[in-house]
Parts: structure tokens; C-alpha cells; sequence
């Protein structure tokens, strides 16, 4: 069964048909090739595919594709087009928040989500941001680390 | 996910029409976070009509009444969480609702659906129960209001048919200076399935008695329930660490009374009961 949709995907609006029950991730990745956003676990435990709806951070895996339908959407390709998006991504990089690199999608989503609503949060709340994302190399410190400078950097701009 | 027909109503309306004419078996989607978990599993929705009630307008929304307040079903836990009629009058619910899953689980997942899914676990259940939580559900054109104990018959099992609708959870609106408690017991601080929660709201009169009180745990028993029994215990009288500790122990031994005895009562009884204690004495003794 193929239904059409129409959303908002990085800025950018999508019309497509999609299979209405398949996931939002694999229509992401398969159909969009949009490959950014991982799958770990599938069922809403890791936070790999994790991408932002409405502003708010989601787990891709436990969406249904028909939920796409009208909805404004950020991947994790999108985020360097935008202000918030693209200090994060220096600041990963440069505080050393990236190692094996397949929770870093999903981390950034969860910590772009963050920056959208709360511009100057705290050490607590931004661990609280990222309770939903796992990362088994780092050990979080320098993903905390990170996205600290990275609203430190987005405060002294604004 | 594999389905038989799938369909996206845009109004309560529209889904009612479905629900009356579809023939076969039906599922409804709100959030999708347990059933797109099960779908993985196997193929038990190949058969049926999905209607995915997800966003429909009807369902949004948390209004404050006289004596209750009224939570669409299609809110999410984090509107829950963050709601200020929650946080004012049934805080009990915002801290039950932020333990639930992950950030990016509450973000998307609903009230009704956790208790649709009815898993002893789901943390959101403790809270619902010491509010007298009622689930307003569609049915055959009707709006019918059946009390939360009614819906959840045992753990995945509830006494709605496929053809019935939540349509909003209505829960007591607590005086706003009504002492409540919420704690949770699990593994890890995030994503924790719960062992078990320990649940109270209590108010006091101004000379110090006890005139509203209501006790459950979660995660431990086969559906949600309180006790009249226990709760007689601190009615009308000023706690003290006697009436207090007696009360924790009636809640303990509710365990194997309505559970049997099983391997894991010999840590859940006594758990319960003294972590019960502790966050009664914490709030409810004069200090």
C-alpha cells in the first residue's frame, strides 16, 4: 500500500509516497538516502535514529510513516545549515565527543532539541537531554564537555 | 510492519466511521512506541486495519475542571510532564509520566496508549490509580466512563474491544497543597524498566490530621488498585512512625495476598514495605 505524504525535511518540503506503516527511519535512510541517521536497537532504546519533529527529539525507529504527513523534520543532515547545528558539530569535533561515531547522529539531534527550547541549560539538564542516547565509548564526559562549549559559543552570538 | 489496510483519519469523526465500517480485525496507532516494538516481533497485525488516530485534533489537550481535570488522549507524556495544571493539581501524574521510557519515547508516546498497552510496568499506572483515574472511551457512538481498575483486567490485557476508542483520561484535581509522592524503583536512573514504584497522595487538615489519603504500588501488582483498608489506617488520624510503619507493612503484604507467594516475594515484600516507609515518614512527619 503506498499513501502520499507531504513534509517539511531540512528546510526543505518533500512530497513523496511511502508505504504508510513502514518506519520512519528506513524511509529516511532507503528511500531518501539519507543514511546519517543510524539504527542501533529498533525499539527506542539507544536514541541512534534519533531526529527532531516539531522541535521536539524523537526515536525514528518508533515512528510510524504516515506520522511524517505534515510535519517539519531535522536530520542530522540538515544541521549545518543551521546556527545551532553547526556549532555543535565544530564543537564535537574539536572537544573530542566523537570516537567510533555511531551515536553522534542521534546526540546531536537530542542536544540540537535542547538548544532549541533552552539556550542557556544546565550540566544536569543537558545530561537529562541526552538520558535517551547511548554512547559506550566516551563514557558521556566529553559529549557533556561539548555540548556545554557549544552553548557557551550559541550565547556569547546571540 | 505488515498490515492489512491502513488509514489516516483527519477528524474523531472520520474514525468513528471507520471503526463502525471496516470489517475484520482493527488496531488503533496513536504514538506507535509499543506497537511498532511488537510489529518487529512477528506478523500479528497482518490482519488487521490500522487506523492511525495519531494527532487528531479532539484528542489534544489537558483542561482544569471544578473537581477533575480532563487529559485528551493524545497527549504525550512530555505534555504531561510539563503541563502546569499537572504540576499544580496532579503533580503525582507529571512524576510519574517523567520516568516513562526515554526523552524521545515521551516526546512521541501517549497517556492513553500506556494504558492500552496495560503493562504492569508502565509507570504512568501507579499515579492514574491514586488519582480515581477514569477512561472516557467511545463505543458504539458513545461516550462511556469506566474506571481505570475496569479497563486493565491483568497485565497486557485490557477489557476494551478493538471497536472502542479512548477518547481522554480524567483524573481528581488534588488541593494545591496536597502532599504527594512519587519514586521509582529500577536499575539505572534512565530508560529503567521499573521494579517497582510506591505511589502516594495525602492532605492534611489544618489541626494536623490526615483527611485525604490514598496509597498504591506499581509494577507489582496484576492491574492498577488501592486499598480502602490501608488507606483507613491513616483517615482522620496524625501520622506518627507507628501508624506510618503499619501502613507500609499493609502495603508489603498486599504482595503475596493478591500476587501468591512467588521467588520474587521474598525481596518485594520487604522492599516495599520499607521503601514505602521511608517516603511516607519523609513528607508526612512534622519535622
Amino acid at each position: 500500500m503506498k499513501k502520499e505524504i507531504t513534509f517539511r525535511l531540512n528546510r526543505k518540503d518533500y512530497t513523496i509516497e511511502v508505504d504508510p506503516g513502514a518506519r520512519m527511519i528506513d524511509v529516511l535512510r532507503d528511500q531518501l538516502n539519507l543514511r546519517g541517521t543510524k539504527e542501533g536497537c529498533g525499539v527506542g532504546e539507544c536514541g541512534a535514529c534519533t531526529v527532531v519533529i516539531d522541535g521536539k527529539a524523537v526515536t525514528s525507529c518508533l515512528v510510524s510513516a504516515a506520522q511524517m504527513d505534515g510535519r517539519d523534520i531535522m536530520t542530522v543532515e540538515g544541521l549545518s545549515e543551521t546556527e545551532i547545528g553547526s556549532i555543535l558539530q565544530k564543537c564535537f569535533i574539536q572537544y573530542g565527543a566523537v570516537q567510533c561515531g555511531y551515536c553522534t547522529p542521534g546526540m546531536l539531534m537530542s542536544a540540537y532539541a535542547l538548544l532549541l527550547h533552552n539556550d542557556n541549560p544546565t550540566r544536569e539538564e543537558i545530561r537529562d537531554a541526552i538520558a535517551g542516547n547511548l554512547c559506550r565509548c566516551t563514557g558521556y564526559v566529553q559529549i557533556l564537555d561539548s555540548i556545554e562549549k557549544a552553548r557557551d559559543e550559541y550565547l556569547a552570538k546571540a | 510492519m505488515r498490515y492489512k489496510d491502513y488509514y489516516s483519519p483527519n477528524s474523531l469523526k472520520e474514525a468513528e466511521q471507520l471503526l463502525k465500517e471496516l470489517d475484520g480485525p482493527v488496531t488503533l496507532l496513536a504514538g506507535g512506541t509499543d506497537i511498532m516494538v511488537y510489529a518487529r516481533e512477528d506478523d500479528r497485525y497482518q490482519d488487521h486495519h490500522i487506523i492511525n488516530i495519531y494527532g487528531l485534533p479532539e484528542l489534544q489537550g489537558i483542561e482544569l475542571k471544578d473537581d477533575c481535570i480532563r487529559i485528551g488522549a493524545g497527549v504525550t507524556h512530555s505534555e504531561i510532564e510539563q503541563s502546569p495544571i499537572i504540576q499544580k493539581y496532579a503533580t503525582v501524574l507529571a512524576d510519574g509520566c517523567r520516568t516513562v521510557g526515554s526523552l524521545q519515547i515521551r516526546n512521541h508516546a501517549t497517556l492513553a496508549g500506556n494504558i492500552c498497552n496495560a503493562s504492569p510496568a508502565a509507570d504512568s499506572l501507579a499515579p492514574l490509580a491514586v488519582l480515581d483515574a477514569k477512561v472516557e472511551v467511545l463505543r458504539d457512538g458513545e461516550m462511556v466512563l469506566m474506571p481505570l481498575y475496569d479497563v486493565i483486567v491483568k497485565p497486557y490485557r485490557t477489557s476494551l474491544s478493538d471497536r472502542d476508542l479512548v477518547t481522554a483520561v480524567i483524573v481528581r484535581r488534588l488541593p494545591e497543597d496536597e502532599i504527594t509522592c512519587f519514586y521509582k524503583l529500577g536499575r539505572r536512573k534512565a530508560l529503567a524498566i521499573s521494579r517497582m514504584t510506591i505511589t502516594y497522595v495525602a492532605h492534611k487538615a489544618d489541626d494536623g490530621t490526615v483527611d485525604d489519603f490514598n496509597i498504591t504500588a506499581g509494577a507489582i501488582f496484576p492491574r492498577p488498585m488501592t486499598f480502602p483498608d490501608i488507606n483507613e489506617k491513616l483517615l482522620g488520624k496524625k501520622p506518627d512512625e507507628t501508624i506510618l510503619e503499619d501502613v507500609a507493612r499493609a502495603l508489603g503484604n498486599k504482595i503475596p495476598e493478591i500476587t501468591g507467594i512467588r521467588k520474587s516475594t521474598a525481596y518485594k515484600q520487604p522492599v516495599c514495605s520499607n521503601l514505602a516507609a521511608r517516603i511516607l515518614k519523609e513528607k508526612l512527619l512534622e519535622v
